[in-house]
């Protein structure tokens, strides 16, 4: 069923804590801050596939989420397009741009890479608030409407925040369901093997460059995706969909839900909404905040949270061991951990 | 009438295409000096320091504080580069050490949430609104330069750049420590094995690039005033100017940081919308036509 093997049970596990989890999160916290946490693990999904399993970082993810916002919020609001023509047509511009830039970031690779992905982020980010009539620049552009899901004559309203909230995470479910399958797929093991080296990969006969292209391009078209729900759940597009913080805020998720993991961005998402959400009420200034506490993950927990339950398993562990030697009169001593 | 209509007209594009230009080499210079701090990072350490804008910032804030508190603005100017220089130092000490064994990414972020960090406490400190900085008397004012009439500040500027990106590029090319530092560039396990301690020569370049990202701040603040975002901001153009100019050259540095400014000055005098949109698609063009930067051997 869903390509989730039931004999394996950890994996069923998890799949199963996952559907919990989906159908949870909506009565812990506010729907809509449900559906946003959804909308942005979409996103750091589809980071979580070129960063995490194919080993490029790319610091430019805003570009593809603000296009497909973009492209999508200006066809609902002037050409008045439907629910599906909006999620294509975003997601096609998250691909297209995806195509374009990755093309050209890839002339270089390592960080070189890292450092144009970001490049290219400010010009498009430009582009939006210099583009005033198209995009409303620094106001944002407001008046994005939320269409309705039609199936034959079905018609479901997504205008409360709890049926939009439905919606996406059903679409999360299923992007989440092609990520696993990609991930598992030859393509996805080829990935992994120019992760892991791509001299060698390039030596078996992958084109590592071509590889590397496409799953950059649906990276972009996942990212743009996440875009067009980004929009229609604000009912309005700001100029921060475009930004570099939301590139910055991307890699922080994949980063601290655990990389190269698939349920990682989903863990991510949720720990730094909530975070944000939470912290913002004693320090308004987010930033400094979220800048502490990557410095925090980088030097101390680079696993991320996939890490820190490793890690509280290991202490439990160690604390009964020591309580056992204390029992027997041993003096515990301090066993030191040089494991990073 | 309307040929003197004509005259006047060509005379003055002929003046606002000079202060363009003029503008333009100045916000070179200044690109230039980013670029090597940048550089040499990036040459030696392997990393895209994305702090190095909020350097650049700190060195405009640092100058302010200290003309304020006891020193003038001479004084402050010589001494901000070097309070920067010593945060740079401190951060590699601190933070970027830990991080050799690791993947090079984790560096990257580090500095990220750095960049991020040390806004914010400008912010705090400074506060959210720009400040404006004067020049010193002696600099205020203009020059007539038979062309067109120009501030004194920006042409001190100009000379003052030109000295310093020389200097650092004698340091480089000429000093005993300028040859380590292009040795381990090359080769870091080499220089290692030869028996010079590499990690000293890891926190002195950082030092040494953060403190002429400071130096860059501080010399420009005049001219452009002070924001908690002016780091940010100037960060993808000093990149700019490395991937255009040639990565890990200095000559690379200062051609791609005159580039730079000269292309966006000329556009904003033309179509201003336009300026900073040129600028990434000339660097799209160089990658295509040039993927290895104007001067760069890699």
């Amino acid at each position: 069923m869903l390509g989730i093997d039931t004999q394996r049970p950890h994996a069923f596990l998890a799949f199963t804590a996952l559907v919990a989890g989906l159908m949870l999160l909506p009565l812990v916290m506010r729907p809509i801050i449900a559906a946003d946490i959804c909308v942005f693990a979409i996103a750091a999904m589809a980071l979580n596939l070129i960063f995490g399993y194919t080993g490029m970082l790319s610091f430019g993810q805003a570009t593809f989420f603000g296009m497909g916002a973009y492209v999508s919020a200006l066809l609902m609001i002037h050409a008045s397009a439907n629910l599906y023509l909006a999620l294509l047509a975003g997601t096609l511009a998250g691909a297209v741009t995806a195509a374009v830039v990755g093309y050209l970031c890839l002339q270089r690779v390592g960080i070189y890479f890292i450092m144009l992905t970001f490049a290219f982020n400010q010009l498009f980010y430009f582009l939006a608030y210099k583009w005033t009539g198209l995009t409303g620049g620094d106001d944002g552009l407001p008046g994005v409407p939320r269409p309705p899901v039609t199936f034959g004559t079905l018609r479901l309203p997504l205008d409360t925040s709890v049926t939009y909230y439905v919606f996406v995470a059903v679409v999360f479910f299923l992007v989440f369901y092609v990520m696993k399958r990609l991930v598992e797929s030859p393509l996805g093991m080829i990935c992994q093997a120019i992760r892991e080296n791509p001299e060698r990969a390039a030596a078996v006969g992958y084109h590592v460059k071509r590889y590397q292209w496409l799953v950059f391009t649906i990276a972009g078209a996942f990212s743009g995706l996440a875009g067009v729900l980004y929009a229609m759940m604000y009912g309005i597009v700001p100029i921060e969909a475009i930004f570099w913080v939301t590139s910055g805020d991307i890699v922080f998720m994949v980063l601290i839900g655990g990389i190269g993991n698939l349920y990682g961005p989903l863990i991510g998402a949720v720990v730094l909404r909530w975070l944000s959400e939470t912290l913002s009420v004693l320090w308004h200034r987010w930033p400094l905040l979220s800048g502490t506490f990557l410095i925090i993950v980088v030097l101390f927990l680079r696993g991320g949270c996939v890490e820190v339950l490793e890690r509280g398993r290991e202490l439990l562990a160690r604390l009964d061991m020591r309580r056992k030697e204390a029992g027997y009169g041993v003096a515990a001593d301090g066993e030191t951990d040089e494991k990073f | 009438m309307e040929i003197e209509h004509e005259e006047t007209d060509a005379f003055m594009n002929v003046a606002l295409l000079a202060t363009a230009l003029l503008n333009g080499v100045v916000t070179g210079m200044i690109y230039a000096l980013l670029g090597i701090g940048l550089s040499l990072v990036l040459g030696l350490l392997n990393i895209p320091n994305f702090a190095h804008g909020v350097l650049y910032a700190l060195g405009a804030y640092f100058l302010i504080s200290m003309a304020q508190a006891w020193l003038g603005f001479w004084g402050s100017m010589l001494l901000a580069p070097f309070g920067v220089a010593a945060l740079g130092g401190l951060i590699e000490y601190a933070g970027v050490r830990r991080l050799y064994g690791v993947h090079p990414d984790y560096i990257l972020l580090l500095t990220f949430g750095l960049a991020l960090v040390l806004t914010e406490v400008i912010v705090l400190i400074w506060g959210p609104v720009g400040i404006t900085v004067l020049p010193p008397p002696i600099l205020a004012g203009g020059v007539d330069l038979g062309v067109t009439f120009y501030p004194k500040y920006r042409l001190a500027l100009m000379v003052v750049t030109l000295v310093l990106v020389l200097a650092t590029w004698l340091f480089i090319e000429k000093t005993k420590y300028g040859a380590i530092i292009r040795a381990g560039i090359e080769d870091r396990d080499m220089v290692n094995a030869l028996g010079i301690n590499i990690r000293r020569v890891f926190t002195v370049t950082f030092a040494t690039g953060a403190g002429l990202a400071g130096l860059a701040g501080a010399l420009v603040a005049p001219v452009r005033g002070l924001l908690p975002t002016m780091g940010i901001e100037i960060l993808p153009f000093a990149f700019v100017v490395v991937v255009v100019g040639g990565l890990g050259s200095l000559p690379g540095a200062i051609l791609g940081g005159l580039l730079v400014g000269v292309v966006q000055s000329l556009m904003t005098a033309m179509w201003a919308p336009g300026a900073d949109i040129v600028v990434f698609a000339a660097m799209a063009l160089v990658l295509l036509l040039q993927p290895q930067g104007l001067l760069g051997k890699r």
